[in-house]
């Protein structure tokens, strides 16, 4: 059975690029368009990976990572971070929010989906 | 000189004196930030661009080389070997360059962002400029401990204006090309 992954952006073209790169590469994904939306959607299905932007209306990214870290079965999920931010201060507020990974915007989907399969095959 | 030792007048002028060169200086800047959005937002759209149609000329030019091996295995012009490594290597190119064209296409979230920062730069530009906004404050015959009382009071109105757009706009695309970014595992 295929990985599920929660794609959590506010844009709709980027959602479309995310998707598409992940499902070419087997996997199933689950859209969401904010930080609550990722959260509702995660405690009605269980995701093996969550991928999500940091700045978007209503809950961010880093919120959204804080949020689901304190839910039971997501505490050892990965989560990786994908953002126009590159700073090192907002990087190291990801990391003790919990996230697993940064991935700067634009990406690429050949590295993007090697990075997912590194993580959760 | 300290502003109790001044004349009514000459507080006056240094009062209009320091709102011009306030609005002056924190509009200039507000303006350069506006404007280098717009340079990197022309930059990013015209690689984005560039890079799509290359995408697209190069995935149409793959197709037609799929078509012509196709043409050339039913012609019995190449084996069915020969055609499937001519086939697969294709292929690969083909994903290579829908690659790049889904790399191109993140253009408009990025874009959308440094829209939305101008539009708050403007926004609070517009704010500051009705800060500036005299005529409900000014009667018709003023004295000069009036006008200064006004413009005092109009200088404060201009400063919070400012203090807040300049808290509000904070710059989160920092990417001056439309080249996959970094990837860092924690």
């Amino acid at each position: 059975m295929s990985k599920t992954i929660l794609a959590v952006d506010d844009s709709g073209s980027l959602r479309q690029m995310l998707t598409f790169s992940l499902k070419a590469a087997g996997y199933r994904v689950i859209e969401a368009v904010d930080g609550q939306d990722a959260l509702n959607k995660a405690k009605l299905q269980q995701a093996d990976l969550v991928l999500t932007d940091q700045n978007m209306p209503g809950m961010d990214g880093l919120s959204l990572i804080k949020a689901l870290r304190g839910l039971k079965n997501y505490q050892t999920v990965p989560i990786l971070m994908l953002t126009t931010e590159s700073g090192d201060d907002m990087k190291a507020k990801g990391r003790a929010a919990g996230a697993n990974g940064w991935l700067v915007k634009p990406f690429d989907p050949a590295r993007l989906t090697e990075v997912v399969k590194k993580l959760i095959g | 000189m300290a502003a109790n030792d001044m004349s009514p007048g000459e507080q006056l002028n240094a009062e209009v004196v320091q709102l011009l060169s306030g609005v002056s200086a924190n509009g200039g800047q507000h303006l350069a930030e506006i404007e280098r959005d717009l340079v990197q937002m022309d930059v990013l759209l015209d690689e984005a661009i560039k890079k799509v149609c290359a995408s697209f000329m190069a995935i149409h030019h793959a197709v037609d080389q799929q078509q012509e091996a196709l043409n050339s295995l039913q012609a019995g012009g190449m084996s069915a070997a020969e055609y499937a490594a001519r086939f697969e290597a294709l292929h690969g190119e083909i994903s290579q360059h829908v690659g790049a064209a889904v790399t191109g296409l993140q253009f408009q979230d990025m874009t959308s962002q440094l829209i939305g920062r101008m539009a708050r730069h403007l926004a609070g530009l517009r704010d500051v400029f009705g800060a500036l906004e005299t005529s409900s404050l000014v009667p018709a015959e003023s004295s000069d401990a009036d006008l200064l009382a006004a413009l005092v009071h109009i200088s404060n109105r201009v400063t919070t204006r400012f203090a807040e757009l300049e808290g509000g706009v904070r710059s989160t695309v920092k990417q001056r090309h439309m080249e996959s970014g970094d990837i860092e595992l924690f």
